[in-house]
């Protein structure tokens, strides 16, 4: 192994210069490997990120407006949800495969002051199923729960970003006080999570509060639910069919138009992100791979002369007793060694293009109109990929060793002894 | 059984037109033999030095060396022969370059498989026979031609070989030099009873030896028993 050692660096020591022009193809190739896909990892993160709140099992369905005429009514019509939806939400055909039924109000733009100081935000009924099926962290207090809806409480949960910009300092002493909101007042119970670049804005009071006060009709904005039963992707879609096909029937929207309910499924959304996202990685790498290969055929080409250059060596070493299978392992090894050493140094360079990365463009947030989103969310590679690549390293130096390493072991002795 | 014995061996090299290199050569070398192989260039006695010493093959006729018939080897089983049994030594010393005179001498045993200080140990012990200690760390291109081919033969010798091959071995040296090489070959003939085969155009060269085969188009003419050193070319060594 030692002689290994001694040899490889030898022969790449007597030619520096056609080392490191080779070893700069290799880490060029897996340097944008690696920025290609940390690049891409941010690229889904971005669009993930917003779905991470979502990815649950849970079904919300909105009205929204048809684009069909049915039944003697008009395209462009807005469907509202009501009691009635609920109702056969509720009903015995689903019993089993639906629960955690939840319903939620229309926001309404408010105003929420504190000591002077105001804020803006939507103002929402909901119940405490929200919570878990939207998945909303807590940073301080609590969510709603059955009391408030029961006692229909006037206390409200509002977001981090309205505690901060109310209470400087230490927001979380919020809770428990109380908001007025127009001439009414709210007991704050809790603040959920928003981060930095988090800018939601619900404010979330009990169901039954909102009814009282703002909104007496029997409309219901949204209806949201978890389902069991369904589990692989065509029984989702199967149910989510068999499911609106009941409520367009009640508000008489055509079976087939498929605008006059929003449905947001949880689970499929999920699993087409999924498939989205894997696509994309998919094409990363073979462009990091295409990339690569000019690397290897660079190292292949090296090689080559390599082996053309030590011909004679390799005679005396024949003839002195070493097999073909000596020669063979001598140059895929030094082929290894080249990949591997530059490499490395590609995929650490590539690391650290990643940080930049999500330390430049991963903390910019690009303003489109009515919302600031980010394009790159941690733009960075995992241990497993850093794994493959290194794997991939050690296939791509075999590969493009074995050519000149079979060409160095198949000359004869005799032949190469004459080589000069 | 003679250590060497080749019946009727045909050799041709076809590079476009075929040209009958070899016709038919019966040769018998005993072990503890000094024989030269004289003859003029192109009369075949380097393609005799190369199938002698497995680099080559025949095409026609037996090559048994050590009771062994040397035909149709794999390349793995020809470079086991060769590491084991034969020594060879070359008119340019095909050391390698970028290994010093210790670790080219040492190469042999590399391929055997032998433990790195082992093979070290044994490699010094035969630089010192050849008074060679100062210059073990050495890289070849800083010693000269007679302490170059005094390596390679510490590298023939290594693994205790049945023969000796040495193509031309003073090809490269000057005469004072020559003679030195000759005087040590010949010593280890004589004290170690090593059977040593010379290829040589020089008469001067080939008087050192005890027997003398001369090889002519490709057939052994003569073959001269040289006991007393005396053939009629002794003169011309230069």
């Amino acid at each position: 192994m030692r002689e290994l050692f001694v040899e490889i660096a030898s022969s790449l020591r007597n030619n520096k210069l056609r080392t490191a022009l080779t070893g700069f193809a290799v880490s060029w190739g897996i340097f944008l490997l690696i920025a290609l896909l940390g690049a891409g990892n941010g690229l889904m993160h971005s669009f993930m990120g917003n779905m991470e709140d979502f990815v649950s099992r849970t079904i919300s369905v909105e009205g929204w407006r048809t684009s069909k005429p049915y039944n003697g009514f008009k395209e462009g019509r807005f469907i509202q949800l009501d009691q009635e939806d609920l109702n056969y939400t509720q009903g015995s055909k689903w019993q089993g495969v639906i629960d955690n039924i939840s319903t939620r109000t229309s926001s309404s733009s408010a105003v929420l002051s504190l000591n002077g100081k105001t804020v803006n935000g939507w103002l929402s009924g909901a119940m405490p199923e929200h919570q878990e099926q939207f998945k909303i962290k807590m940073a301080a207090g609590r969510f709603l729960n059955q009391e408030d809806l029961r006692e229909r409480r006037k206390v409200m949960v509002i977001s981090g970003s309205q505690a901060k910009e109310l209470v400087p300092g230490d927001w979380t002493t919020l809770t428990g006080q109380w908001i007025k909101v127009g001439a009414l007042a709210y007991q704050v119970v809790g603040i959920y999570h928003t981060d930095e670049r988090d800018f939601r804005r619900s404010c979330y009071i009990p169901y039954s509060t909102y009814k009282g006060i703002y909104d007496r009709t029997d409309n219901i904005e949204t209806i949201s639910f978890s389902v069991n039963g369904p589990v692989t992707l065509e029984e989702h879609r199967a149910f989510e069919d068999e499911y609106t096909r009941g409520i367009k029937r009640l508000h008489d929207i055509a079976p087939d138009d498929n605008n006059g309910l929003w449905v947001r499924n949880g689970y499929t959304d999920n699993l087409e992100m999924t498939k989205a996202s894997s696509i994309l990685r998919i094409a990363l790498w073979i462009l990091g791979l295409l990339t690569l290969v000019s690397g290897i055929v660079g190292v292949s080409n090296i090689m080559l002369i390599t082996v053309k250059e030590r011909t004679h060596e390799f005679g005396v070493r024949k003839a002195i007793g070493a097999k073909p299978g000596d020669i063979l392992k001598l140059i895929i090894a030094e082929s290894i060694f080249i990949t591997a050493i530059f490499g490395y140094v590609g995929l650490l360079l590539g690391m650290i293009a990643c940080q930049v990365m999500d330390k430049t463009v991963g903390q910019q947030a690009v303003d489109i109109g009515f919302d600031k989103i980010q394009m790159l969310v941690n733009p960075t590679v995992g241990l497993d990929v850093a794994m493959e690549a290194t794997l991939l390293l050690i296939v791509a130096g075999t590969l493009a060793g074995i050519i000149p390493a079979w060409k160095a072991a198949r000359v004869k002795p005799i032949e190469a002894l004459r080589a000069e | 059984m003679a250590l060497i014995e080749l019946k009727d061996l045909n050799k041709t090299y076809n590079n476009g037109q075929p040209l009958h290199v070899l016709k038919g050569i019966n040769l018998s070398i005993e072990r503890g033999e000094f024989v030269s192989i004289m003859g003029a260039s192109g009369s075949g006695k380097s393609t005799l030095l190369n199938i002698l010493g497995i680099l080559d093959n025949y095409d026609t006729g037996t090559y048994t060396l050590d009771g062994k018939l040397i035909k149709d080897l794999t390349e793995r089983q020809s470079a086991d022969y060769r590491n084991r049994m034969i020594g060879f030594i070359f008119q340019s010393f095909n050391l390698i370059g970028f290994k010093t005179a210790v670790e080219n001498v040492e190469l042999p045993l590399y391929y055997q498989g032998v433990p790195r200080r082992k093979r070290h140990e044994l490699a010094m012990e035969y630089l010192e026979k050849l008074g060679l200690t100062p210059w073990a760390k050495h890289f070849p291109n800083e010693m000269s031609g007679g302490q170059k081919q005094r390596v390679a033969i510490a590298r023939a010798l290594i693994t205790h070989p049945q023969i000796i091959l040495a193509d031309e071995p003073t090809g490269a040296l000057d005469s004072k030099t020559s003679v030195e090489v000759m005087q040590l070959l010949k010593k280890l003939n004589q004290e170690e009873g090593i059977t040593i085969i010379v290829v040589t155009h020089e008469s001067g060269v080939a008087n050192e030896t005890n027997k003398i085969i001369h090889i002519k188009d490709g057939i052994i003419g003569q073959i001269e028993e040289n006991s007393d050193h005396a053939s009629w070319g002794a003169s011309i060594i230069k």
